[in-house]
This record gives C-alpha cells, structure tokens and sequence, in this order.
C-alpha cells in the first residue's frame, strides 16, 4: 500500500515537474510579446474596469528614501479619484528577497506591481514573470529591456549630471574620488557616469561609460576612482578614510547613494577637512543636509520619492480601467532631481520630515 | 604565544609589502585609523574566541552588532532615554541573548550553529520590526557620548598619531580574557571543556556552566562591539548593519590560531588575524587594488594562513615524535 501510495505521489511530482517544465519553455515570450499581451489585458479592462484593483510597490532596499515613497504610494491608494488596495515591499537582503517578494506577490493574484529592480539585466526572468501574471511598470531604477509598461523616476543620468555640476561649481579642479553602495544597478552606472560627465563638462552622453578602475584626467580634475562597498557601513566609511590617505589633497568627493554622503560628511568632519575637501551629495540624509546649512557641503541632488510612490499608483490604478494614456510615446513618465543648496536648505528639510513622519504612520 | 607565531609571520609580511607599495601606509593617520578599526573588530573577535575555545560557534554575532548598534541612538534619539539608562540597558540584552543561547545549548542540547543561526535571522528581525526599517542615526547629539569611541589621547612626540581610545577596551578585554584562559582554573577547565567536554565533565568541570558563561560573554562583546561600532559610523541601516561581520570575527579567531574543534586559542593570535584582515583590506585600497577583488584576497590570504599553520603543527608534531623515538632507543 506504502509503496502504491509512493509511486502516486512520484508520478503525480514528476508530471507536475515535467508540466512546469514543459510550461516554462513553452511560454518564455520576449519582451515585446509581453508587452503585447499587458497591453492586450489593459485593453480588456477598458470593457470591465477592475473594480478596486489592488497594486504593489516594491523598493529595491530599505531607507527613509523608500519610507517617503511609501507616504505617497499609500496616499495615492486612499485619494477618492483613485481608490485602490496598495501593498508596499521593502526587500531588505537584496537581489534574492526581491524575486521571493515579487513572486509572492505575483501569487497573491496583484494585477499590479511597480518595482525599483535590483539589476534589471539579470532579473529579466522574474520580470518576465510579473509581466506574464500582472501589468509591470519600474520606479526609480529603469529596466529598459525588460517588458515594463513604462517607467516612473528621474533619468539618473541627468541627476548625475547635475550632481557633477555641482561639484564643478564649487571645485575648479584637483583630484575627485566616488564613493557608491554598488554598480549593478542601472540607477547607479547611470548616476555615475552623470556625474562624470557633469563634472568634467562634457557633452551630455548617456550611453558613455567609464571603466569604474581607471583614472580619468581630463578638464584640470583627475578622477582617482571609484570605491563600492555592498552597503556595509563600516566598510565605506573605510574606503573614505582610506581614499583621503592615499590622496592627501583631494579636492571633491561625492557619495552618490545616501549613506555615501552622510559618511562623507562624517569623515570631513573627524579629519576636520572642512573646506578643505568638499562634498557634493546625494539624496538627503539628515546630516547632509545640516552640513549644507553649515556651508561645508555644496549641496545635494534629491530625488522626490513621494512622487514615485504616488506616481506608480496612480498609473497602476488607470491600466486597471483601461486607460494608458498618462503614460507618453517614450514610456517614460519624468519627475525631475532638484537640487538642495544652503538657500532652500531649511524648507526642503521641514518638508521632508512631514512627508517621513506620514511614511512611517501609513498603513 | 607560540600558536601565534604563523599569523604574527603573515602580519609582518603584508605589513612590509604595504609600507613599500601601499601609498601613505606609513602616515600616522592612516595608522590611527587602522588602530581604531582593528581594535573594533578585536572584541567581536575575542567573543568569538570564548566560543570557539569550547568547540562551539556563535552565527549571531552580525545580528547581535545590529540590534545593539540600533538599539543605542533610538533609545537615545526617539525614546529619549538618557545614555546612563539606555547603554546598560542595550548591554543586558545582549547578555541576555548570550544566556538563551547558553541554556538553550547546554540544557536543551541544541547545536550552537542551529541555535546562534535562528539567533542571526532573530536579532536583525527585531532589529528591523523596532525601528521600522529606519536608520537610525545620532542627529548630530550625544557628541560626548559617541567620544567613547571616537576620542583619541595625544602621544607626547608624537604629532600624527593620537592613540585612538577604542585601544582601551580592546586591550583590557584581551589582558582579562588571555589572564582568564592562562592563569585561572576557570579558563583551564574552559579549555579541557573545548578538548573533550565528556571527560572535562567527568573529571568534576561544571563544563555547562562554563559553555553558558562562554556564550553570554560573546554575545556581551558583541553587543558593546555593535554599540562602539554606532558611535564610531554614527548611524546604520537595520536591514545591512553588522552583515557578516560574524564570520570576519570567526575568521579573526582561526587564523590567530583557535581550533574550530576547541580546545586551543592564542588572543594575541586572534589580535594579529583581525589586524592581518584590517590592514589587508586598507592595503587593497592604498595600493591601488580594485576593491572588488578584496574578498578574493582575503579568502586567499585566510586558506594560506591556515594551511600554513596546520603544515607546521604537522612538521613540529612529527619532529617531536621523531625526538622522542630517538631518545627511547
């Protein structure tokens, strides 16, 4: 009987494995066959609108950055003209937490997620996926080949390029190290290379690339390198130290995620390089942002993630009536960087601690 | 000492190649820095040796780094707890952390990995849930406070290098628990518990008692590591603060010389391994290595640390059979 019942079961296991299987490589469509298919869904919720969709937005970590969008997306779910279920994920331990909690989700039976991806060129299967069960947009970090719907967020590239503009404004010259979280993700190559550009006054090109090794000498700056450090801490304030060791007379570092900078400002502040290296920032860590207010920081480029939380849901929400045209021919719904210096410094900050403290209370 | 010898020689070595090839290696500020980063990560290092000592393991050092590293500014900054209240506080958890891994080990004879693994997902989880996900961060308050670690005492002749004051800690636990293990019966009766806790228990050695103590004291140590680490960096994300710093502090620990089977330790070893993983991780920088290659070079300089280390044991081993064979003929 115990051996009857284990054939079954092994039957049962090996069909269901063989189905899976065969199901996968049947139905591996590319990019623009899912688009197609997303499209085709959208089509059908013209007919019949969803009646109270329920949408998801995932971060690709977690920060207050991710707390503000979070403010927004829920706001967005409860405003009486949009009106729909919003479930927000952070995935805290990276590339493997953002493909079970998109899965999941996907299981869930969302009709909508909007996510920050990782690194898009490796997820392309777990977005194809989305794609294949739910309408699939991309905030803050593009993933251009994958079959995303459009994307919500600022060009990091031109973000980059105004945080290079800024360190070009306030350092004339001299050596200049980058300090970032990581390099896999689009947002930050394309955040990097902005800054480059930006700041060596080059003509605005966002398919150059700069190897991350290499010293670039060009327009009287000497860039001596770029430093990643997986989001230890410890770890980059490290390589701050270490940089500003190597290079007694650097001139301009740049932190190009949020820690990056609050570091930055940490380790000016114990060598009591004040002055004497200067920082131009990114994101707006609170320590950043008194240290603009000081007059020891140049200034820092934000993003509006508030802008990306309710963004996402609102455009999520009218797929699911049926109605795509808030999204243009580009795919690309833009909400510009803005750049913080001492002069607006204060009204920013009040802002931003309203729109945290609603983050947090959200539910 | 002698168990020290191999990572002292490793030590010396990187130290030579990094003062000729690592720009401003040599700079008393650099050394300074490397002072304040060897000496944090020494006591998380020497809790671990505690452990190891007893043939046990303690997965949960990273997460206990965390939840004390978070735990200190958000008593401080959003609960408003003065620091008198909030640091003994944050300590007592993390000893008390220690205490359930201890018993649940000893008296419920759970293995130390499975436990200190549920300890890992455990204490971050917390950690995470506490705050919300929020970093926490000192505001720019509690200056005199963040000076424990961040204070550093003028040398009379010397202009560049202040002694940074994390050194006091690192020296008195590492004088405390090398006296511990050397001269007490305590620390003997820890060893022969590490060598073979059966027969250290049937020779009279309260060897559950001892196991429990050794756990509460990493688990301490890692808790007022993750407090000096905080006031060091200033503020930290709970979902990434502390990763993985459980395996550099193990990591410490063997190439100083402790045996994951227990029984054997050496603390000035231990020392010299967190100072070798320091200094080679400053090195890659000064010398202009590409940073991705960082952990390459430590797992390499790690495997050949170790397999140098067993060769000899192995060569000294058979040198004194051979010696003692000659002599019985």
């Amino acid at each position: 009987m115990n051996k009857l019942i284990s054939l079954a079961a092994l039957t049962v296991l090996g069909s269901t494995l063989g189905f899976g299987f065969a199901a996968s490589s049947a139905t591996n469509p590319v990019a623009g066959d899912l688009i197609a298919l997303q499209k085709e869904r959208i089509a059908a919720y013209k007919a019949a609108p969803k009646k109270r969709p329920h949408v998801a937005f995932v971060s690709n970590g977690v920060a207050d950055f991710w707390t503000i969008a979070k403010a927004g997306a829920i706001a967005a779910g409860k405003s009486k003209e949009i009106d729909c279920d919003v479930t927000v994920e952070f995935p805290g331990g990276g590339l493997g937490d953002q493909k079970r909690m998109l899965e999941d989700l996907v299981i869930k039976g969302i009709d909508g997620i909007s996510v920050s991806p990782i690194d898009p060129t490796n997820q392309a299967e777990v977005l194809s996926m989305v794609a294949e069960k739910a309408l699939l947009i991309t905030n803050d970090s593009d993933a251009p080949k994958a079959p995303r719907l459009c994307y919500i967020g600022m060009d990091n590239y031109d973000a980059g390029l105004l945080c290079g503009k800024l360190g070009r404004e306030g350092c004339k010259g001299g050596k200049v190290a980058i300090f970032i979280g990581r390099l896999e993700q689009d947002n930050a190559k394309r955040r990097r290379q902005g800054f480059i550009d930006g700041l060596l006054g080059r003509t605005p090109d966002a398919t150059r690339y700069d190897e991350p090794n290499t010293v670039i000498n060009e327009a009287g700056y000497t860039i001596v390198g770029t430093w990643t450090d997986s989001f230890d801490r410890a770890k980059a304030k490290a390589n701050i130290e270490d940089v500003m060791i190597k290079n007694p007379d650097l001139a301009l570092v740049t932190g190009l995620f949020e820690y990056n900078s609050t570091l930055a400002v940490e380790v000016i502040k114990q060598n009591n390089k004040q002055g004497k290296v200067q920082l131009a920032a990114f994101d707006e860590g609170a320590d950043v942002i008194a240290a603009i207010k000081e007059g020891f920081v140049l200034g820092t480029v934000v993003q509006d993630p508030y802008g990306y939380g309710f963004e996402s849901v609102k455009v999520l929400n009218a797929f699911c009536k049926g109605d795509m045209s808030l999204v243009p021919a580009n795919g690309i719904i833009s909400i510009p960087a803005k750049v913080i210096k001492k002069e607006n410094a204060e009204a920013f900050w009040k802002d931003l601690k309203a729109k945290i403290k609603a983050g947090k209370d959200a539910k | 000492m002698k168990r020290a010898l191999g990572i002292i020689g490793i030590f010396v070595v990187i130290l030579i190649y990094s003062a000729f090839f690592a720009e401003n290696f040599l700079s008393g500020i650099n050394l300074m820095q490397l002072t304040t980063r060897t000496a944090l990560y020494s006591i998380l290092a020497l809790g671990a040796t505690l452990v190891i000592v007893t043939g046990g393991i303690d997965l949960s050092i990273g997460s206990v780094v965390c939840l004390s590293g978070i735990m200190t500014p958000w008593l401080l900054i959003e609960k408003e707890w003065t620091p008198w209240q909030a640091i003994p506080t944050v300590l007592a958890i993390a000893a008390f952390i220690g205490l359930c891994h201890g018993l649940l080990i000893t008296r419920l004879k759970l293995q130390p990995f499975l436990v200190t693994l549920c300890g890992l997902l455990l204490y971050r989880g917390i950690a995470r849930w506490m705050t919300g996900d929020q970093s926490q961060g000192f505001a720019g308050e509690f200056d005199d406070v963040r000076a424990i670690a961040l204070a550093k005492f003028t040398i009379p002749g010397l202009t560049d290098y202040r002694l940074p004051a994390t050194v006091i800690p690192m020296v008195v636990l590492a004088t405390v628990i090398g006296l511990f293990l050397s001269r007490t019966v305590w620390g003997r009766w820890l060893l022969a518990t590490g060598r073979n806790e059966s027969a250290a228990r049937y020779s009279g050695v309260p060897t559950a008692r001892l196991i429990t103590l050794s756990y509460v004291a990493c688990s301490l140590l890692a808790g007022f590591g993750g407090m000096l680490f905080i006031f060091d960096i200033g503020s930290a994300q709970p979902s990434d603060f502390g990763n993985f710093y459980e395996l550099y502090a193990i990591a410490a620990a063997v190439l100083g010389g402790c045996s994951l089977r227990g029984g054997e330790a050496s603390i000035v070893g231990v020392l010299f391994g967190v100072a070798t993983l320091r200094v080679l991780q400053n090195t890659i920088t000064l010398a202009g290595f590409s940073s991705q290659i960082e952990f390459a070079v430590v797992g390499a300089v790690l495997l050949i640390g170790v397999a140098a280390d067993e060769l000899i044991r192995r060569f000294a081993a058979r040198r004194l059979e051979r010696v003692g064979a000659a002599a019985s003929h």
